[in-house]
């Protein structure tokens, strides 16, 4: 589930765990009511900022949250693929931002569950933390259970979804493999600097589905940025400075949904 | 669910605000009341009567504080992690509720024992364990009030409030002072109060007597009347 922060993401999430109730229409999660499955200890769920018990120490929630269902990974486990074995003796008052989000991450697994459901799950994390939490959903995956996240990276959605579901301002504006969704919003984003810019001659570039120019500095926003480099190299000897990004989501949203940059 | 009251006990056995609060404290005003004050022109016997209201007072703020838990608990969000866990929600509860009665023992069996050693009180055998289960049987009430703070107020408001009633409540009851020095007007009100009916279920245990029939139905009106509170506080904060 890929969108803007006050996209609907978590509310919908919350809908989809029973958390909150949905004003029509009806949820079902493995053909029974979510507070049912999460009953049946089918569901392991990390929420945004979800509160942690202060004075226990990390093995010990584990291990409590574990026992709540009926096939759970051994304690030690749960924590080797949440990346807090090193923190298993340590008070959850005394942890990180990062180090509590992993704790997280080891309580959604704890019950080894056929459906992981992650709200933001790389909030506050750093880039190793990320990578080893994301290559155990991808192994997760690989072993035939199902993971549903929530985020407002691209990237994320871009490396690790096989489909996403695209919410703005609480609807559903598309849903689909990531490809498609790649090529509504307009894969990346060229920058560079040219004084006296010409915005026609930009705009008649090959992929060019945007133009921003803001004094000397120029974006672009492109569908093709080999094409477009190409001619841009080939056409332009003015420019500075070259530089591509991934497309923003959020201002890729804002230019979906037709606001100012 | 088994696992989350075996989590639960070992967070109350081990927490310092138990300890001191509701063990040290009562048993520091017992030695206070009967070593350094010493009120004189009682009818009975003081060291016997206090250590039973120091006992009463300290299960008390353990019974209140499961409230004072909750509220935490509720407004850091650890609620809505359990909400997703196969938990349900009156597994919480119970672990809650059992943990608590655990969790007062302690202040009860110190100040019992500090009666015995230091105040010099002399009972029958029988009466020392009856005495524990009749302080023990006599905050029920509290635990019940307790759960609907928790349900009501959020963070250390609750806990703040809690503090307020319990002082309140105590007082009233005679367990800080015998109603017997209250002005008689405060008295009847006081023999009314859930904690001096608490009290009392022990002070007639000191006589070898047996709890009075207004004792049971007074307490069981108020357990009754803060559960309703707290059920339906309960069922407002889901």
């Amino acid at each position: 589930m890929l969108g803007p922060n006050g996209a609907g993401k978590s509310t919908m999430l919350s809908i989809a765990l029973g958390l909150r109730a949905a004003d029509t229409g009806t949820t079902k999660v493995f053909g029974s009511s979510p507070v049912e499955a999460l009953k049946a200890g089918h569901v392991g769920v990390l929420l945004q900022e979800a509160g942690l018990l202060e004075d226990v120490r990390v093995s010990e929630l584990v291990e409590a949250v574990a026992g709540m269902y009926a096939k759970p990974l051994p304690a030690v486990q749960t924590m080797r693929a949440a990346g807090v074995e090193q923190l298993a003796g340590k008070r959850i008052g005394q942890l990180s931002g990062g180090q509590r989000q992993r704790v997280r991450f080891a309580l959604a697994l704890a019950g080894d569950p056929k459906l992981l459901v992650l709200d933001e799950p790389t909030v506050g994390l750093d880039v190793d933390s990320r990578r080893s939490l994301w290559q155990h959903v991808r192994e997760r995956v690989e072993a035939g259970s199902t993971v549903v996240f929530a985020t407002h990276y691209l990237t994320e959605a871009d490396d690790y979804a096989d489909r996403v579901v695209l919410l703005s301002e609480g609807r559903i504006v598309a849903d689909g493999p990531v490809e498609q969704i790649k090529a509504l919003v307009g894969g990346l984003e060229v920058r560079f600097t040219w004084k006296d810019a010409d915005p026609g001659r930009l705009e008649s570039l090959p992929g060019v589905r945007q133009v921003h120019i803001d004094g000397p500095a120029v974006t672009l926003r492109t569908n093709d940025s080999d094409a477009t480099l190409r001619a841009l190299f080939l056409d332009l000897h003015e420019i500075k400075d070259v530089r591509t990004t991934a497309t923003d989501l959020e201002s890729a949203f804002v230019s979906l949904t037709g606001g100012n940059d | 669910m088994r696992s989350y009251l075996k989590l639960e006990l070992l967070r109350s056995m081990r927490s310092p605000a138990n300890l001191i609060l509701l063990t040290g404290f009562p048993l520091a005003l017992y030695l206070l009341s009967t070593k350094v004050l010493q009120p004189k022109g009682l009818t009975f016997d003081f060291e016997a009567s206090h250590m039973v209201s120091m006992a009463t007072y300290g299960a008390m703020g353990g019974a209140l504080f499961i409230g004072g838990a909750i509220a935490l608990e509720r407004t850091n969000g650890w609620l809505r992690q359990l909400a997703v866990t196969p938990l349900p929600a009156h597994g919480y509860l119970t672990a809650k509720l059992v943990s608590g009665a655990v969790g007062v023992l302690p202040s009860i069996v110190v100040v019992l024992i500090a009666g015995a050693t230091l105040g010099g009180v002399r009972l029958p055998a029988a009466t020392w364990p009856a005495l524990a289960v009749l302080i023990w049987v006599g905050v029920i009430p509290f635990a019940m009030l307790g759960i609907a703070f928790g349900y009501s107020m959020r963070g250390q408001s609750a806990s703040l409030a809690m503090m307020g009633v319990y002082f309140l409540l105590s007082v009233l009851g005679g367990l800080w002072l015998p109603v017997e020095l209250m002005p008689s007007g405060m008295r009847t009100l006081a023999e009314y109060s859930p904690a001096f009916q608490a009290g009392s279920l022990g002070w007639r245990a000191l006589a070898g007597q047996w709890p009075t029939g207004t004792s049971l139905l007074v307490l069981a009106g108020w357990t009754l009347l803060f559960a309703a509170l707290a059920a339906w506080r309960y069922r407002r904060a889901l």
